[in-house]
């Protein structure tokens, strides 16, 4: 029989639904329908200087909303052939780092409420705050930042608000190590994790999987590497596994934190002087930027003229990872029960995943917009 | 006795229904927060469940896409009486920046259902969303019930 979970679901942060097809309590295949929160971003852009379009960037997905803004702002640099300075570099790849630390432990704790752990679940929140803490004592806001202009960020940090930074990400690492712990040794939440959702490393690559989904599965990348920031300044390693099951994806999450938080610390130490934001002149052209978001890739395309952009496209990871969840992970799985916390252990972003095909049928035209 | 036992019961047990009718995700993710220890929004008897047909507060989130214009009535209609609606955020206050050329929301959600509340901000503060849900929730539900 059909079963259709959504849009409205106790297991969902958003609306989707996910048709799922069972026989007994067995799923057997998955099929998702999208739709319900396009908003035309990419449309509403056109036409608009960079002033008023990177608040819309910012509202592409509001889990990780900072690098959106980092990737407009990097790719308009780009197209005017210069870059922030390095004070700015740097205090973007903090934020960047403090952004992924809070989008990752989400994404955990929706993965423990779909396996109904609530003491997980709670812990997970719990860690979460001081983090949010940390970002709007850098930033000022929680969640929608503001904090990216072209040419640098807005305000300076200071020297106390680093300490203070540095202060909450020792006390995360603490208490972290315990709370992997009980994931990775507690039989009970290990039985419903392991060999559940399993994918391989080759069908991560036919469905073009990226961020932690596809490290989980073996692909070994991660764009930071190929950052200007992280490649010039920084100690980076990319975290990858390759079982390729629920707890792999976990896990890979839960490793990534303690590299982020690593990340922090160097940034803290290293962080050089001077100016956050320069004068950019906005040239006309075509620019291209990629960045590691904490789900994976993320890249903007940008055609300017003069001060307007032209066209834009954005391209995220959701929708790549939503689709390899779809049609790899939810195949043959035992229960209904697990097809949601495979679906949850997928980190969807539903937002930024939402896509409308334009046709024109006179000109025989098709656009693909955000 | 039975209707003022009522009116105490539902001021202590406030079932939350969260609807994203096309937002960014970001007022989600602060509700979400609201479950954490540090909030605790469970010590108020509020339960965040996501199912409309036990609901006593719809928070709407988000612009009205294309896809929800029907819906939401649906899922309005749905939820039992008394019931409040509070819109939670810019977007369904006027569609925030989403509102504009090119766009493809319906904003604002008044148009669709009647609203109860308002909470503007982008995204609001957690101690903000919990402020207004005690403020308008515990006494219009209490008030309405007796009516019926």
């Amino acid at each position: 029989m059909i079963l259709p979970l959504g849009p409205m679901h106790p297991g969902y942060k958003e609306p989707i639904r996910l048709k799922v097809k069972t026989r007994g309590e067995r799923v057997l295949k998955a099929e998702i329908e999208y739709g319900y929160v396009h908003r035309g971003i990419e449309r509403v852009m056109r036409n608009k200087t960079w002033q008023k379009a990177i608040y819309l960037s910012e509202r592409v997905c509001g889990i990780c909303s900072y690098i959106h803004t980092q990737t407009f702002a990097e790719a308009f640099e780009r197209i005017s052939d210069t870059e922030a300075p390095p004070r700015a570099q740097f205090l973007r790849a903090l934020t960047n780092e403090l952004d992924r630390i809070q989008s990752h432990l989400i994404a955990n704790s929706t993965y423990f409420k779909a396996l109904d752990h609530e003491t997980m679940f709670m812990y997970m929140l719990a860690l979460r705050e001081p983090v949010m803490d940390a970002i709007e004592l850098l930033t000022g806001n929680r969640v929608n930042m503001g904090w990216n202009v072209v040419g640098g960020v807005r305000m300076d940090a200071d020297k106390s608000h680093l300490s203070r930074i540095r202060k909450i990400i020792l006390d995360l690492e603490r208490e972290f190590d315990r709370y992997v712990e009980m994931f990775e040794h507690g039989p009970l939440i290990g039985l419903r994790s392991r060999d559940v959702g399993y994918m391989s490393l080759e069908e991560a690559e036919k469905a073009r999987a990226v961020g932690p989904i596809g490290r989980a599965s073996g692909i070994r990348y991660d764009f930071r590497e190929d950052h200007p920031t992280y490649r010039d300044h920084l100690d980076f390693r990319t975290v990858w596994r390759d079982e390729g099951d629920n707890f792999a994806r976990v896990m890979n999450r839960f490793d990534e934190i303690r590299v982020s938080a690593d990340l922090i610390k160097q940034i803290i130490d290293n962080i050089p002087e001077g100016p956050v934001r320069k004068k950019v002149d906005i040239g006309s052209g075509y620019g291209e930027w990629r960045n590691e978001a904490p789900r994976g890739e993320v890249a903007y395309m940008i055609e300017t003229n003069g001060n307007l952009i032209k066209n834009i496209s954005i391209r995220t990871p959701s929708i790549m990872n939503i689709d390899a969840c779809a049609r790899y992970m939810l195949r043959d799985v035992a229960t209904v029960a697990d097809a949601v916390a495979t679906y949850a252990s997928a980190d969807p972003c539903i937002a930024c995943a939402e896509r409308v095909m334009v046709i024109d049928e006179e000109k025989g035209e098709r656009e693909i917009l955000l | 006795m039975l209707d003022a036992l009522k009116s105490v019961l539902r001021k202590t047990s406030i079932h939350v229904c969260l609807v994203n009718t096309g937002g960014c995700n970001g007022c989600d993710i602060e509700v979400l927060a609201l479950l954490s220890p540090r909030y605790d929004l469970e010590q108020y008897g509020i339960y965040v469940h996501q199912n409309p047909r036990e609901a006593d507060v719809i928070l709407v989130t988000g612009a009205v896409t294309e896809q929800w214009r029907d819906k939401l009535q649906r899922i309005h209609r749905k939820a039992p009486e008394p019931k409040i609606v509070v819109a939670l955020g810019n977007c369904p206050i006027s569609g925030d920046v989403f509102n504009q050329e090119g766009g493809s929301v319906y904003a604002p959600v008044s148009d669709f259902i009647p609203v109860d509340a308002e909470v503007p901000g982008c995204p609001p503060r957690p101690s903000e969303i919990l402020e207004a849900i005690l403020a308008v929730a515990p006494g219009a539900i209490a008030e309405r019930g007796r009516k019926k």
